[in-house]
């Protein structure tokens, strides 16, 4: 776990007793804090690729943060395209990311024999 | 540099594949997206949608908007999809 | 069925649904979001010394006062598709399908990307994504982040950034390229600059501005002259004759490569230089989103100052398109406080012109809130907002869209 979480600021009012709670992705357990979401949660934890691109395998993660582009939407307790960044953590919730995806009607990767 | 530029995340389609093919075929918003996928990917374009109509506005003579909009306007499951076209 | 339904539950769609719901309308607010408040949430300025705009307390307070006049808020819940039946407006969501008499549209603005080689890694993000993440979620984006394009959102932003203890190397133009034009030239950024010289806290730039008011022989010197280290605005460095061309890292961002520029733009060979950072945000402004409204009959006009496509509309909020209100940023990019002011224009003008209720001067007396927001706004996102506002608002009916 980062130093990343905020725990005191000038002006904004930080809640200090926030319960914690587990959850796992891709099969790891990790702690968040009661509020946190999926996105923000990974964060603390050091974990910024939160799926990899279908076709290129290339990581890719949160990006806008509101919900608007989808770039961190992984699989929640088996429901895919949920999105991280607006998705919140619950306890023992399993969080899957997308895996690059065979291709195999692609010329350069095509298997033969 | 514009070879290393995605425009489209979704499908990691180039700034230089769209500018190339608008300039190519003289053709529509719609049919770049055809032809290169940009746009298409899972997000349905809600990132590069503008970009996309402003390389064709300037690559070809085709000038008027035709990403328009469709429901749904974000992905759905199936099942959702079903009820939103059934009504 | 409700009387109205609302889609979006930030400064618009919050004060709406208040003036709708205390003058006995049923009230249901629809938003994806995990809070109410919208791009409020984020907001943080201070106004005057020691007087800030705290858009997650103002969010509180119109939520509790919503609630306190019954409106229903459903969150977490995504819309799809609207469409106008007879009588009514049926709304798709994730969680099943509302009917209302009314519809207002108040989803605010979506951020516009800067395109740039290694953009999709892990740890580029626009920079309202860091702006929720520290205000919203209390996190940190990063230990060291970069800003790529200079204005008023980044500036704003860079200063939360800052309160948060995080360090950032400065702010940078993106590279120039078909897409960024004028975010990439040193002189239209300057002179965009200049333009935002209203901006209380950045006492160079008032400066700068009522010096240069665009004359473009000092403006050239100021370029000419501006120091290689940057200018300062509240700690980060300002860089406008730099520019990041691209974004390295193997599996998230480690380091940028940015390069000196000259006066015209173009770069200095052999200037590139490497800087480690654990983020990069990206700036390119705010435009409208208008993807609901690209489902109904109603037309969309360009307009510059606005921010780009915005609904044809009156100024009190109502479409041509019957029983069909809009709100708040989608119809032009402007401050929460002016958005606020829209939105009970449009809570009272669906009253009046949907449910027959008595125009008093109520809905009058809001319209020139709204003006009056708009003249004293601190954070103006286009010199030419007003303008724009009137071009819309004095030729209904006699201009042609297209």
């Amino acid at each position: 776990m980062n130093n990343f979480r905020i725990t005191d600021h000038p002006i904004l009012k930080i809640p200090s007793s926030r319960s914690v709670i587990s959850f796992t992705f891709n099969g790891v357990n990790y702690n968040a804090l009661d509020g946190d979401t999926i996105a923000s949660a990974l964060l603390v934890n050091g974990i910024r690729a939160i799926r990899e691109h279908e076709e290129s395998g290339q990581p890719r993660g949160l990006y806008c943060n509101i919900g608007h582009c989808f770039e961190c939407r992984v699989t929640v307790n088996e429901r895919e395209g949920q999105r991280s960044c607006i998705t919140k953590v619950s306890n023992g919730m399993d969080v899957q990311s997308s895996k690059k995806l065979p291709t195999p009607f692609k010329k350069e990767e095509a298997q033969y024999g | 540099m514009t070879k290393d530029v995605i425009v489209c995340r979704c499908e990691g389609t180039t700034l230089e594949e769209i500018a190339t093919i608008a300039a190519e075929y003289q053709c529509s918003a719609r049919e770049v997206k055809l032809r290169t996928r940009a746009g298409m990917g899972y997000c349905g374009g809600r990132t590069c949608r503008g970009f996309i109509d402003y390389i064709v506005s300037h690559h070809s003579n085709h000038q008027e908007l035709t990403l328009h909009h469709r429901p749904p306007v974000r992905p759905i499951p199936f099942a959702l999809f079903r009820e939103v076209n059934d009504e | 069925m409700v009387d109205l339904l609302i889609i979006g539950a930030g400064p618009a769609g919050l004060a709406a649904s208040i003036e709708a719901a205390s003058r006995n309308l049923s009230v249901t607010i629809i938003d994806e979001f995990t809070t109410p408040g919208g791009r409020l949430l984020g907001q943080l300025h201070e106004e005057e010394k020691d007087v800030w705009w705290n858009g997650v307390e103002e969010a509180h307070t119109l939520h509790e006062k919503a609630q306190e006049n019954g409106v229903e808020l459903l969150l977490e819940t995504s819309v799809y598709k609207i469409q106008q039946e007879d009588v009514y407006w049926s709304t798709h969501t994730s969680a099943g399908i509302y009917h209302s008499k009314a519809l207002l549209i108040a989803t605010g603005a979506t951020e516009q990307s800067l395109p740039l080689p290694g953009w999709t890694l892990p740890g580029v993000m626009s920079i309202g994504a860091a702006q929720v993440m520290t205000n919203v979620r209390h996190v940190k984006p990063g230990e060291k982040g970069i800003i790529i394009g200079l204005n008023a959102l980044s500036f704003a932003i860079s200063r939360e950034l800052r309160l948060c203890n995080i360090d950032l190397e400065g702010f940078f133009l993106p590279p120039d390229h078909f897409l960024t034009t004028d975010q990439a030239k040193p002189l239209s950024v300057l002179n965009n600059l200049m333009t935002l010289s209203h901006l209380a806290p950045m006492n160079w730039m008032r400066l700068g501005g009522k010096i240069a008011n665009n004359n473009r022989w000092i403006q050239k010197q100021t370029l000419s002259f501006y120091p290689k280290r940057g200018i300062n605005i509240w700690q980060t460095p300002v860089h406008v004759r730099k520019a990041v061309t691209s974004i390295n890292g193997s599996t998230q961002v480690e380091s940028v490569t940015v390069v000196d520029l000259r006066a015209d733009g173009t770069m200095i060979e052999g200037s590139e230089e490497n800087l480690e950072v654990d983020f990069v945000c990206i700036s390119g402004g705010l435009a409208p989103l208008t993807e609901l409204i690209g489902l109904t009959d109603l037309k969309l006009i360009a307009i510059e100052s606005l921010g780009g496509y915005v609904p044809v509309h009156f100024e009190d909020m109502r479409t041509e398109v019957t029983d069909l209100y809009v709100a708040g940023n989608i119809t032009g990019i402007e401050s929460a406080k002016v958005a606020r002011a829209q939105g009970v224009v449009a809570g009272i003008s669906a009253c009046i012109h949907s449910f027959n209720l008595r125009n008093d001067d109520a809905l009058e007396i809001a319209m020139e809130k709204v003006r009056k927001e708009r003249a004293e706004a601190k954070l103006q996102f286009h010199p030419e907002i007003e303008k724009g506002r009137t071009l819309l608002y004095s030729e209904k009916g006699e201009v042609q869209y297209g």
